[in-house]
């Protein structure tokens, strides 16, 4: 027993010797791990999913290797969060802008540093401005190509088999329902086809996005001021805004031209499964040559909440951030840098037919003359991105919430929005 | 080498030694990764805790008075044990039925066992996405059916009124073979000698059944019931797959809202007391059960 208890000892010492042994005599390329995120819908993270790997060059200039994981886009906050938590986050990743908020507060995120900033802000579009812009120039990551803008996409064809005009569309709310109707396709008494695919299951973020046109249309402000990072005020529960959800709500049950059993609104879309839908332009701009190679599709800014009224845009951008417990900071803000210099950028919008950041790119060809892009531009006048505070997952999870039971018919539209106040005014006091 | 010979001469003189050094890894396993954890969670539940900063200001019981205003926490807390009360119910129930079949020398009994044991051991998570697509209500195969059969076709995880009964349905198909196998065990402990005993006296299969095996498995019953309570009260991995909680918070559970309070909303202190709550009612009724069965075993 003596002896196999001492032949034990010995080899769990001669094992741990060899392990730091082994971590000294590491050698060669610096290795920066990288996170992107996985899943058909972050259409911007597709150059890491088909093969082109493109941080190949960087790698060869700089002597690093580059660890590119995919993570599952619905848990990817999650695991970040853990990450950061236990002090083995990734030197680089993709965050969403509506994460950012509280990654900035606890100073998880390695700020851009003051020149490249000022480089970066005075290079790009307004709204790449608007979305990199943390207050007084302070950035924290660098809005990738292709920005989320939540348009109004439709399907010409159809409209042409109905009778609209394929190239008009719907501007303000009642004139949505009323094409909506006009769309919609029933055999036998079952729904075919709807006018309108609307998103109304999954996380609270992904609902409240593809609703925030006729939220901020009819005036939901999510946080007023929206450039407090904690405090503020949310504006959600008042009358133009219960008119808007509850027209909305009579969409699914009075007019029934959309429909609680379709899928995602995007794939409806591109299955010809609807005849409109409001998501990422990005998404069908990117997914539609591989998956409907046929469909002839058009886009405009979601139709205002009240004849006249100024349309909402959603705009949000997947930013490519250095993590703060990465070992290897200036040499992931160089690859963050590089990924997002001028030729990059112009080279995967291109590829990927869709719009650049820096405004030296959208004055070139194939940009300055692309039909896509010059009509992408007519949408940015409406852009708005959500605010940069604390308490905005708790306010998302509120409305989200809201407008499961207004479109599910479990409340009334009142009663939602109450809730959704109510909830609202918790996360903002909880930041406090 | 003097020092661990000094050990292993106290080792050899008091025994005791020897076990706690068998046992230690166990013991410093079990200290790091399950007992540390509950009691940081805890601690935290009197804490305002941003984790990733590391700063942490006491509340004292705000999060606990918070807690019984919150909607959602009482909500999930109404479907979790709605859940609970249904899977506990209908799969051990199911379970002892089959149980009671197959312990026969049945036709085919090994493979059917093989077939309804085959869903417990298969990923939660995996499981769910094929149920997913199979209560897809556009293209998913029970709709299908109902519609080759002209019934009404239904909604399932997208609506409001079916999504935790589908949910529940899924798990009794996932936790009914457990339970079967659990109980076939217990009816192999009971003698045989028993049952000739009462044919000989007369006794139907009924009598016999209510008479001989319910209470002679009743430490089965007993030990089925606080395993599927557990287990149904910390119920996650297939209603964060097939519904997230929705639509509308439908078929939200503690679990999933203590999961989003930490990971998507950031109040690792309020989710600590939903977990402590948890655990306090998951205790509370473990003992409950624990002393009933006492009180009606065997």
């Amino acid at each position: 027993m003596k002896r196999v208890v001492i032949l034990v000892i010995v080899m769990v010492l001669l094992l741990t010797m060899a392990a730091f042994t082994e971590g000294k005599q590491e050698k060669g390329p610096v290795t920066l791990t990288f996170w992107f995120p996985a899943g058909a819908i972050t259409a911007t993270s597709m150059p890491f999913r088909d093969g082109s790997r493109p941080w190949t060059s960087f790698e060869a200039e700089n002597n690093v290797r580059i660890n590119v994981i995919a993570v599952n886009y619905e848990t990817m906050k999650q695991k970040l969060l853990t990450s950061l938590a236990g002090g083995k986050a990734p030197d680089i990743a993709m965050v969403d802008s509506s994460w950012m908020g509280a990654f900035v507060k606890d100073k998880a995120l390695v700020p851009i540093a003051p020149d490249d900033a000022k480089n970066w802000l005075d290079g790009v579009s307004p709204d790449t401005r608007e979305l990199s812009d943390w207050g007084g120039g302070k950035m924290y990551g660098y809005p990738n190509w292709g920005e989320d803008a939540y348009a109004l996409t439709w399907n010409v064809d159809m409209f042409r088999e109905a009778g609209l005009d394929p190239d008009k569309a719907p501007a303000y709310l009642a004139e949505f329902r009323e094409y909506s109707k006009k769309l919609t396709v029933r055999e036998g008494g079952e729904l075919k086809r709807v006018g309108y695919a609307i998103r109304h299951v999954g996380e609270p973020n992904g609902i409240v996005d593809k609703w925030d046109w006729l939220l901020v249309s009819s005036g939901v402000k999510y946080v007023d001021p929206p450039t407090v990072l904690t405090g503020g005020r949310s504006i959600i529960d008042i009358p133009p805004v219960r008119k808007a959800l509850q027209s909305a709500h009579d969409m699914l049950y009075v007019d029934k031209s959309t429909s609680l059993k379709f899928p995602d609104p995007r794939e409806c879309l591109l299955k010809g499964l609807a005849a409109m839908q409001i998501s990422e332009l990005v998404s069908i701009q990117v997914r539609q040559p591989r998956e409907a190679p046929n469909l002839k599709w058009a886009f405009a800014p979601p139709p205002a909440a009240e004849k006249g009224g100024k349309p909402a845009v959603h705009i949000s951008a997947w930013n490519f951030s250095v993590l703060s417990p990465s070992r290897n900071k200036e040499l992931a803000l160089k690859a963050i840098k590089w990924y997002t210099n001028k030729e990059n950028d112009f080279n995967m919008a291109k590829k990927y037919r869709s719009t650049p950041r820096w405004m030296e790119n959208y004055n070139k060809e194939p940009f300055l003359s692309d039909p896509f892009v010059k009509q992408f531009k007519s949408l940015l006048p409406y852009g708005q991105p959500y605010p940069k505070n604390l308490a905005l997952p708790g306010i998302m999870e509120g409305i989200g919430a809201a407008i499961q039971k207004i479109m599910q018919n479990t409340v009334s539209v009142e009663d939602a929005l109450k809730g959704a106040q109510k909830k609202a005014d918790a996360a903002i006091e909880a930041t406090k | 080498m003097q020092m661990i010979d000094g050990f292993l001469f106290k080792a050899k003189k008091n025994r005791w030694h020897y076990a706690y050094l068998f046992i230690a890894p166990v013991l410093i396993f079990f200290g790091l990764f399950r007992v540390y954890p509950a009691v940081e969670t805890l601690i935290f539940s009197f804490f305002k805790v941003e984790i990733v900063a590391r700063r942490y200001q006491w509340v004292g019981l705000k999060n606990f008075s918070l807690l019984l205003r919150d909607d959602s926490f009482i909500r999930a807390i109404s479907n979790t044990f709605v859940y609970a009360i249904y899977i506990v119910t209908i799969s051990a129930f199911l379970g002892l039925i089959l149980a009671a079949m197959f312990n026969s020398n049945m036709k085919l009994g090994s493979l059917f066992k093989a077939v309804y044991f085959v869903p417990f051991i298969t990923s939660t998570v995996a499981a769910a996405v094929v149920w997913g697509y199979l209560y897809d209500p556009k293209f998913g195969l029970f709709n299908m059916i109902l519609k080759l059969l002209n019934l009404p076709q239904r909604g399932w995880i997208s609506s409001y009124k079916d999504a935790l009964g589908s949910i529940i349905v899924f798990s009794i198909w996932k936790t009914l073979g457990y339970n079967m196998i659990i109980f076939i065990t217990g009816l192999q402990n009971i003698p045989e000698t028993y049952y000739e005993a009462a044919v000989i006296d007369g006794a139907g299969p009924l009598t016999r059944f209510f008479r001989i095996t319910i209470p002679l498995i009743s430490p089965t019953i007993f030990f089925v019931v606080i395993y599927n309570t557990i287990l149904s009260l910390k119920v996650f991995d297939q209603v964060f797959v097939l519904t997230a909680g929705g639509p509308a918070e439908a078929s939200t559970v503690v679990v999933l809202q203590i999961y989003n309070q930490a990971f998507l909303n950031y109040r690792f202190g309020y989710a600590s007391s939903m977990a402590f709550v948890l655990f306090f009612m998951i205790m509370i009724i473990t003992i409950l059960q624990y002393s009933l069965s006492r009180k009606w075993a065997v």
